[in-house]
Order: structure tokens, then C-alpha cells, then sequence
């Protein structure tokens, strides 16, 4: 009676079952330890990933070709335009307010580059004003970083703002960055800034 | 006038000097928004066992579709709508392949976690994860209706789609190229709300679908379903041997079909006769004709997909900026390309490039010859447990396919005994 129960075919499915739930589970145990061990890594700035990574331009590498504004998952990109106080020259005629052909220095549509007005100023003394991106209104399309970086200090950047950011697995804009600005940085430097160079 | 680069523009930060102002005025605090906290990455690790024990402890003990389903409700709303869907399992094969073939890739453990735990649940207790944890599995699930059946040789074809969707994804994560199960997500642009036109047009598609068929995205799209699947059908067996792991009543089936007709995803399986009307000797030539096919539809699909690796590699940015810079140079009259533009007001050096791209050739050689073996081997495997033909007494629940919705629980009449008592 025994001897045929071992004999039967049930039995030999049986085994075979119990090898392939062996293997699995040390495969996957065995996989599990080596990734864990893979954890760490670096970052593209050099400094060693802990936690959670988060996406940011690097605003030196940025070329401003206006895709953050277009390439986004959200429907207004969590690009937006930042503004470095402290490199700021304060200019009146200023790159990034006006546009190029300007004729009279007034807020007139016509006159100023920002396609939504989410550049506003300030008149701080002679002749210096102060320069605020509203960020409610600014899309991240970067015409006046691009008219600031050539015609002025360089103070607006781009940059992701990270209470909108979806921390996609894949930024979408870092995929189709002509440039590769946008890399990854650790929660300890969240942002990417301009202010201390 | 686009090539103001690093350089160019550090330098110009000189062009204005500082103001010196006078009257007292000083620079403005700035703050911007922190990203989400770590807290939440805890709890939703957290959340994922505490809902996947708890669709265990639904399926196993309760045998209750109730359970299930408010899970679901919970996994569309929080992981789903709150955390707009990123980073999720299935997304989270790639970031694994990226870091197990690039060590300088940065995994969380977070990532990782999420990777395995689904996994490793599967291992002991089936495909829980699909149930009611995974946010687009309980998004089909919510919205199902009614069970159109497709035909055994229709959905066993379509069932080889997420093989290679698989393959495909790993050959490029492996390569560096891009997220492929990202790029095609059907439900994260209804999650966040928006998305491009493509990505809505085919989430709401699948919706639509999945009213009358069970849950299209998990039978015949998903990759980690299918990686979950292998898993699952290893799983460790409780109970007697030889029986299914998970059973549709304690009470004894009586062989009524009336869970087989309710499954959305044609996951149990009609009792049959082990004795077939079939000569044994026709049989064992068949197996023995698909055990030959096996190796040689591994080769034949390594060598096709392998073949073409070149063009497969113009998925990756550099091999793609590498095309049009070579376009260029044979057209000049050509319009730049925003692409090429960038690269020549950077500086860039052809040679460095062209050994970059060099290098991302022969990684693609190597992996692509691995995805079409990949996708070889499961067709010819497939095949091959077609032609085998297993004996049952009674309605069982094949673990591969079960993504345990909980339904038949509630159409076994074995089940509704106790309740009507």
C-alpha cells in the first residue's frame, strides 16, 4: 500500500513543487541581501545618496530651452523660476523683466518678457529695484532666465519647486533635457540654488 | 544664443556689480517648499503589509469580498490618488534591474522595499498584492461589471504581452535608457488628474474595458502580474498536499460552476479527467515536441530581438543624439535639431560621444539577446504547459492567474450556507 503511494505520480508533482518553492525562495531571498547591500550609491553631485532622492536642475547646465514648461506631468510644470537675490545687480533695464526691444521702461505687455507676469518689481532706492517671481503664475518657460543669463547676472534659474514636484520614478523632463540638467539630489540638499556661487 | 553654459554664465555673474545700497535695505528670505517627508515613504510601507495581511486575512480566513474591496477603495484613494501613484511596484522592476546592473545608481531601501514585499507575500499566500494593495489593480477592480469571457486561445496569447512588455522594460532599465512601464502607466495621469493626451486616452480606454472584462491591465499588460505570477504558482502550500493554496469554500465543493463563471480573470480551473480520450502515446510525442521547442524558441527569439539590437538602442539619449548629429553632418541644411543645438553650443566632443554611444551599443547587444531568450523561453514554457494535461476532482484556483478579487467566495453556494443558517 505504501509503495504505491510513493510510486504515485502525485507525489513526484509534490517534490517537484517543493523544489521550485525552495529555489524561488532562495532566489529571492538571495537577491533581496545583494540589492539590499546595492543601496547606497552616489548622486551625479558626488555626494553619497541616504533616504529618499529628489529631482532638481542643475541650474549651470540648463540651457533653457523651454521643454520644463512643455514636458512636465503636471498640467503647470513644478518648474518654476527662482530668483538669487544675492546675485541680482538690480538693474532697471533688467534682461528678464523687459524684453530685448524695449523702447520705454514701463509695465506695458508689450514691453515685458514674462509671458504671464509673474515677474513683479519693487523700487528699492536709486536706481536699484527688486525683482519676485510670483509662482502662482510662473509656468517655468524660462524666457527670462534665458534674457537674464545673456544680458545680465544670471540670477533667475530654473528650478524644480519641490512641494509640487511628484517625484515621478522617471522625471519626464529629465527625459528629454538636452542638456541632462536635471539629476537627482538627497533630502539634506534639497535644492540646487545659485545664492553661494 | 542658447549656449550660455556653466562657464559662460558663472562668468557673467560679474557683468553688473553688486549693488551697495543705502538706504538699510536687506535681501529677502527666501523659502521654498520642502519636498514630502520621510514619513510618508514609512507609512507606505507600512500601509502595503498592513493591507496585504489584511486581504490575507480576508481571503484565507473570512473568504469575505467585502474586505477586498473597501481595501481597494483605500489603495485608489491613498496610493493611488494621495501619492499620485509614484513610485509603485510594478514601476519599481526597473529601478531594481537599474541598480542591480549599475552600481552607482542610487536604490532607496524604500524603493526596494517595495519592490520585494509584494514578493515575497506572493511566495506565502498568492498574488495579495494584486488584490486590493496594488492602486491600478483595485482601479479595474472597482469599476468592473459584468465578465465578458475571451476565448482560452485568445487571452493564453494575450497573456504573453506581459513577457514582453517585461523583457522589454529590463533590456531598457538595463541600458540606462528609460523607464518603459512609466512612460506607458495607463492610470497615474487619472491619478494626478492630467497627464498628456496619449497616457488619458489609454487609461480611460482600459477603464472602459475593464467594466466588461475583468481587469485588462493585470491579465494581459502588467510585468511585475507576470513576475508575481511565478511566484505564486511556487508559492508554499498550507494544508494538504497537492491542493491549491487558496480555496474557494472549507465546506467542500460540490461542483457547481458557479465560481468558475464568476471569475473576472479566469483564474479557476474546471475539474477534469486525468484519463483523456487522447492515445498516451500521441501525448508524450507532443510534450516531447514542445520540450524540443522550448531551447530552440529561446534561441530563435534571442537571435531576433538580439539582431536588432542597433536600432532597439536609439531608445537611449546619447545613441539617438549620436543619429542626428551624423544626420546633420550629411544634411547640413538641414534645421537643427533643439538637441543637436545643445550639444554643439555646449562644446561637445563627437569622439567622447561616439564612445559613449559605443559603449551603450554593446551593452544593448548583450541584453537584447537576453530579452529575446527571455521572451522565447516563456512562449516555448507556455506551450509546453499547454500540451500538459492535468486530472481534477473539483474546481480549483490556479494561483498564476488568481489575483484574488474575492469573488467566487460569494457565489459558492457552500459559502452562502452559513450566512442563510
Amino acid at each position: 500500500m505504501d509503495k504505491d503511494k510513493l510510486k504515485s505520480p502525485m507525489d513526484r508533482r509534490d517534490f517537484l513543487r517543493t523544489c521550485g518553492s525552495l529555489i524561488a525562495g532562495g532566489v529571492t531571498l538571495a537577491a533581496g541581501g545583494w540589492l539590499a547591500s546595492r543601496t547606497g550609491g552616489t548622486l551625479a553631485d558626488g555626494s553619497d545618496a541616504e533616504g529618499d532622492v529628489f529631482w532638481q536642475i542643475d541650474p549651470f547646465k540648463c540651457t533653457q530651452c523651454g521643454r520644463c514648461e512643455t514636458d512636465c506631468v503636471l498640467p503647470v510644470s513644478a518648474v518654476k523660476c527662482f530668483h538669487a537675490n544675492k546675485v541680482c545687480g538690480y538693474c532697471d533695464l533688467c534682461g528678464g523683466y523687459y524684453r530685448p526691444s524695449v523702447k520705454d521702461l514701463n509695465t506695458a505687455a508689450e514691453n515685458l518678457m514674462c509671458p504671464t507676469g509673474a515677474i513683479t518689481r519693487k523700487f528699492v532706492e536709486e536706481p536699484y529695484f527688486e525683482y519676485a517671481i510670483d509662482e502662482d503664475l510662473c509656468n517655468g518657460c524660462g524666457k527670462c532666465v534665458k534674457g537674464c543669463t545673456s544680458f545680465g547676472n544670471g540670477s533667475l534659474f530654473l528650478q524644480i519647486q519641490q512641494d509640487l514636484c511628484q517625484q515621478c520614478n522617471e522625471c519626464k523632463i529629465a527625459r528629454v533635457c538636452p542638456s541632462d540638467a536635471i539629476q537627482r539630489v538627497s533630502s539634506k540638499n534639497a535644492y540646487k540654488l545659485k545664492d553661494h556661487a | 544664443m542658447l549656449g550660455l553654459t556653466g562657464s559662460l554664465s558663472a562668468f557673467a555673474e560679474a557683468r553688473f556689480p553688486k549693488p551697495d545700497f543705502t538706504s538699510g535695505y536687506e535681501y529677502p528670505d527666501i523659502f521654498h517648499g520642502l519636498p514630502y517627508e520621510q514619513f510618508w515613504n514609512v507609512l507606505d510601507i507600512v500601509l502595503l503589509v498592513g493591507m496585504m495581511s489584511l486581504v490575507v486575512w480576508a481571503a484565507y480566513r473570512k473568504r469575505s469580498r467585502s474586505i477586498i474591496l473597501s481595501m481597494s477603495v483605500v489603495s485608489v484613494l491613498y496610493f493611488g490618488f494621495f501619492r499620485s501613484g509614484c513610485v509603485c511596484s510594478v514601476g519599481s522592476i526597473q529601478n531594481v534591474v537599474t541598480a542591480a546592473v549599475d552600481s552607482s545608481y542610487h536604490l532607496p531601501l524604500y524603493v526596494l522595499l517595495i519592490f520585494l514585499l509584494p514578493i515575497i507575500f506572493a511566495m506565502l499566500f498568492g498574488r495579495v498584492f494584486c488584490s486590493g494593495v496594488c492602486p491600478l489593480g483595485a482601479l479595474q477592480e472597482l469599476v468592473n461589471v459584468r465578465n465578458f469571457r475571451l476565448s482560452r486561445a485568445v487571452s493564453a496569447t494575450l497573456s504573453m504581452i506581459p513577457w514582453v512588455y517585461l523583457a522589454f522594460t529590463i533590456l531598457y532599465a538595463a541600458t540606462r535608457s528609460q523607464f518603459l512601464i512609466c512612460r506607458f502607466d495607463p492610470f497615474v495621469g487619472i491619478f494626478r488628474l492630467g497627464g498628456d493626451v496619449g497616457m488619458i486616452v489609454f487609461g480611460v480606454a482600459l477603464l472602459v474595458m475593464s467594466v466588461f472584462i475583468g481587469r485588462p491591465f493585470c491579465q494581459f499588460l502588467c510585468p511585475y502580474g507576470a513576475v508575481l505570477s511565478v511566484f505564486s504558482s511556487l508559492s508554499w502550500r498550507f494544508g494538504k498536499k497537492s491542493k491549491p493554496q487558496l480555496e474557494i469554500t472549507d465546506k467542500g465543493c460540490i461542483n457547481c460552476a458557479l465560481c468558475g463563471m464568476s471569475c473576472p480573470v479566469d483564474a479557476i480551473q474546471a475539474p477534469q479527467n486525468s484519463k483523456t480520450s487522447e492515445e498516451r502515446r500521441k501525448g508524450v510525442k507532443r510534450i516531447i515536441l514542445m520540450a524540443v521547442l522550448l531551447p530552440l524558441l529561446t534561441l530563435g527569439g534571442a537571435m531576433l530581438v538580439g539582431q536588432n539590437s542597433d536600432a532597439l538602442s536609439l531608445a537611449h539619449k546619447d545613441v539617438y543624439l549620436y543619429e542626428l548629429l551624423l544626420q546633420q553632418q550629411a544634411n547640413p541644411d538641414m534645421e537643427e535639431p533643439l538637441e543637436v543645438e545643445t550639444f554643439n553650443a555646449m562644446g561637445g566632443n563627437m569622439d567622447e560621444l561616439k564612445a559613449k554611444v559605443d559603449d551603450v551599443k554593446s551593452d544593448y547587444s548583450f541584453y537584447a539577446y537576453l530579452a529575446g531568450g527571455l521572451i522565447g523561453f516563456v512562449i516555448g514554457f507556455k506551450l509546453l504547459k499547454l500540451s500538459l494535461k492535468r486530472g481534477r476532482k473539483t474546481y480549483e484556483i490556479d494561483s498564476a492567474r488568481c489575483t484574488m478579487c474575492g469573488k467566487c467566495f460569494n457565489y459558492c453556494p457552500q459559502n452562502l450556507k452559513n450566512k442563510i443558517k
